[in-house]
């Protein structure tokens, strides 16, 4: 176990590189740079060399990479080129904000959407089934932006039951921990769903049938346990994908967070901010990932015995 | 529970809610959404920072103020003497003031704030660029020896970037100064700044050197302001309708008329630095013909833009630089207006023939031009119009959109021929950086080098000894940009500001050209 747990490490480190040759080279080809978000009239004709050369964007792009990459191991994010703050600082000021919307919002895809899709499951081809099915499909394809407006429309302005925006407070993460979530809902309750049904067709499950077992146990012994294994791959997968997936709603409810950071960068190509970020979410997909195949070999001893 | 017990605690809560009511009818607090664009302005720190906050006006003081018209006034400089030759400036600054932390204000803090500048890595140096020396006459009085003539000094130091910053901690807190602790002599003491979320203010209760453009001098009435960063303007708006908030310090154009519709909420505007305007690169056919370029800036019909586009809220332009400037007043034949008589009479001289589908035509080839803009949706619905009233006089423009933020790179290439585009800046050096033959594709989006614009654009920048000077060179090389038409005037717009009426009463006069302290010492809120 320990060994595959290193190589799987390792394996990451390729995939690390790969991940930052292609966002800081994505990024370089976006047209526009930061100098245009300094220059202000009646500044000097000369004062763009000089800034180009301060923030060595003067260099050759191999160049300025490898400065980077050097620096970013070591762990040094660099200063914003015009938020004139050290990256880290700011990462760290809206990381928490970030981690806890997108954590509450897992929780409750997690929650609500395994509960569903038992339900569904349960009631195969019945119409709590459908009625489940319906409303996955439409809460999987309602764009996060729209929704969160729609709920914000709805809960903050009609009931006044949450602040419109904002982060004071819990009350204030509601909305947009349902926006968020209820996307993931739809996903996590439909691979719950096939994954039972699927289970439940197995032959050990005639097996139990035959020795007596009431159904219910049956399914909520056996079969989830059984389902629940693709389950667990999709929610480490999503780690990365919820972090991501907050960047719009942050934008709507006002939260900050690296979404709102890295929308403001990128509209003012603040560079080192703009790479942080996206590394950032770059490396909580990687994570995910990783938590995923390792929870895998945990979960299934025919897993376990093969790394053994 | 015992009697007894329990009508104490009846009585107690009774009492903490005649507590809390009574507190809440007599709290000045109050809060402020900033407008978008200043989302994310990472720190309160003037010399250091490319991006400043509206509430950072509210933190300082600067030593002058500016008025509505654009005028300059004594604020923390009482009085102040220019040198004939240009070459000194003299302040009296105000007595009694003090910073934040105790610290007085005087000559010595004057001089060691100047002095930042030139010590500081940035890029807002260069506004101090002109001054050699500061000489401490006295305590009140300072004495600034230039190494040039800077006829703009009193606009850079009524600019928020030279905003009086107490030295001592700014040298003491380092990269700290502006993030977790801040030092002005201003109305408000910062509390608290989360980036990105909100700055909470705290009145300065010692304060009584408020502007003179101010009806209050001080201290402010509000006692604690909660500015709220927003990105998008429909929360704002949904925030300022339930009464999340109590004002919004920007809102679009898009959203005055649904704020009007409120009967709680309420418009104020003031007068805005934005200019919108149609850049015509003078390098490509057929705009680098002059008849060409003046014939598609006449076709632009002001009017109907600002009552179809902009409901009718803000004014016509006819120059590049906004009304308030004083080089804006050119010479009634330099005005660019809407003239489609004259735009078809130039076209038909040139040689570009009407054809029977409505588009002119010239040796078999069509007037048809590009006409680039940018997504945001105000934009895209500003630029269908115009290329409706391009068609009009025969010019066919094939819209392209760009995003906004990639659109100064296509620029850069230089092959657009028109454009829509909109700059905010309030002072006439703006001519210099759109139209400077130095800064082709962008900012001279125009790609226009003209030698003698070049040596009017040096006696403007450069030439000039006194404010006086400058004006009337900068008029000059306005007029004679405007005579070669590099870009057709269309659109002032003012800043528009919503609030609550039933939560705050706002002054009936507002001199002053943008949020800050000589609106905001006026501001209550209703009790």
């Amino acid at each position: 176990m320990f060994a595959y747990l290193v190589r799987r490490v390792l394996m990451l480190v390729p995939v690390f590189l790969a991940v930052s040759v292609v966002i800081f080279s994505i990024l370089h080809f976006i047209p526009g740079d930061p100098i245009d978000n300094l220059l202000k009239p009646g500044s000097s004709p000369t004062a763009r060399a000089e800034m180009e050369m301060r923030y060595g964007l003067d260099r050759p792009l191999p160049v300025q990479y490898g400065i980077w990459l050097s620096k970013v191991v070591q762990g040094d994010l660099g200063t914003a080129i015009v938020a004139r703050r050290p990256v880290a600082d700011l990462i760290a000021q809206s990381l928490p904000h970030s981690l806890r919307l997108g954590g509450l919002a897992l929780l409750f895809s997690t929650v609500v959407g395994v509960g569903l899709g038992i339900v569904a499951a349960l009631n195969r081809d019945r119409w709590p089934d459908r009625a489940v099915m319906g409303g996955v499909l439409l809460g999987s394809t309602l764009p996060s932006f729209w929704l969160g407006l729609i709920l914000m429309l709805v809960f903050s302005v009609w009931l006044g039951w949450f602040p419109v925006s904002g982060a004071r407070g819990w009350g204030s993460l509601v909305l947009p921990v349902l926006t968020i979530g209820l996307g993931g809902t739809a996903l996590v309750a439909r691979v719950t769903r096939v994954s039972m049904i699927e289970a439940a067709e197995r032959d050990f499950v005639l097996l139990l049938h035959a020795k007596g077992l009431s159904p219910l146990r049956i399914q909520l012994r056996h079969v989830l346990r059984h389902a629940l294994m693709p389950v667990v791959t999709i929610l480490a997968l999503r780690i990365g994908w919820i972090l991501g997936g907050a960047v719009t709603v942050e934008v709507v409810f006002a939260r900050p967070g690296l979404g709102t950071l890295l929308i403001k960068s990128l509209s003012q190509h603040d560079y080192p901010v703009v790479q942080a970020c996206l590394l950032m979410l770059a490396m909580a997909v990687m994570l995910g990932t990783l938590l995923g195949d390792v929870l895998q070999a945990l979960m299934d001893p025919r897993v376990r015995a093969a790394l053994a | 529970m015992t009697h007894s017990f329990r009508k104490t605690l009846l009585s107690a809560s009774v009492s903490l809610a005649a507590m809390l009511a009574a507190q809440a009818a007599t709290a000045q607090e109050a809060v402020f959404v900033m407008a978008g664009n200043e989302v994310g302005a990472p720190t309160y720190n003037p010399i250091k920072a490319t991006m400043l906050n509206t509430a950072t006006g509210l933190i300082f003081d600067r030593l002058v103020s500016q008025a509505a018209d654009l005028s300059y006034h004594p604020w923390l400089a009482e009085s102040w003497e220019e040198a004939a030759d240009g070459m000194s400036w003299t302040f009296h600054l105000k007595q009694g003031v003090t910073f934040h932390n105790g610290e007085p204000f005087n000559a010595e803090a004057v001089k060691a704030w100047i002095e930042l500048f030139k010590t500081t890595e940035g890029e807002n140096a260069y506004m101090a660029e002109a001054i050699a020396s500061v000489e401490v006459v006295d305590d009140q009085t300072v004495k600034f020896v230039m190494s040039r003539p800077e006829p703009n000094l009193l606009y850079n130091l009524s600019s928020t970037f030279m905003s009086v910053v107490e030295p001592k901690s700014f040298a003491a807190l380092g990269d700290d100064f502006g993030v977790t602790e801040v030092y002005g002599t201003g109305p408000f003491k910062l509390e608290s700044f989360s980036i990105g979320q909100e700055t909470v203010l705290v009145r300065n209760d010692d304060y009584t050197w408020g502007p003179q453009l101010a009806t209050n001098h001080g201290p402010a009435k509000i006692a604690r302001a909660t500015f709220r960063e927003i990105p998008e303007d429909s929360t704002a708006f949904l925030e300022l309708k339930t009464g999340g908030v109590d004002m919004l310090l920007s809102v679009p154009p898009d959203l005055t008329g649904e704020i009007e519709k409120e009967a709680n909420l309420a418009v104020v505007t003031l007068p805005g630095a934005d200019v919108w305007y149609m850049p015509i690169n003078v390098t490509k056919a057929p705009f680098d013909d002059i008849r060409v370029r003046e014939a598609a800036a006449k076709a632009i019909n002001q009017e109907e833009i600002l009552a179809s586009v902009f409901g009718g809220v803000g004014s016509t332009a006819d120059t590049f630089l906004i009304s308030a400037l004083p080089e804006s007043h050119v010479s009634d034949g330099a005005k660019i207006h809407y003239d489609p008589e004259r735009a078809n009479a130039l076209l038909d001289e040139a040689g570009w023939v009407m054809g029977a589908d409505g588009v002119r035509a010239k040796d078999g080839q069509p007037l048809k031009v590009t006409l680039w803009t940018q997504s945001d949706s105000i934009f895209r619905r500003l630029t269908e119009v115009v290329q409706a009233q391009l068609k009009a006089v025969g010019i066919e423009a094939e819209i392209t959109t760009f995003d906004s933020s990639m659109i100064r790179d296509q620029y850069k290439t230089g092959e657009q021929q028109l454009a829509v585009r909109s700059y905010n800046w309030d002072n006439a050096d703006i001519v210099d950086w759109f139209f400077g033959g130095d800064r082709l594709g962008y900012p001279n989006v125009s790609m226009f080098n003209d030698p003698k614009a070049e040596e009017l654009r040096t006696a403007a920048m450069t030439g000039a000894k006194n404010m006086d000077e400058r004006i009337a060179n900068f008029t000059a090389y306005h007029e004679y940009v405007l005579s070669q038409f590099p870009m057709a005037p269309i659109y002032q717009p003012v800043q528009a500001m919503a609030y609550n009426k039933d939560r705050i009463s706002v002054p009936e006069k507002i001199d002053a050209p943008s949020f800050g302290s000589a609106m905001f010492m006026d501001l209550e809120v209703k009790e």
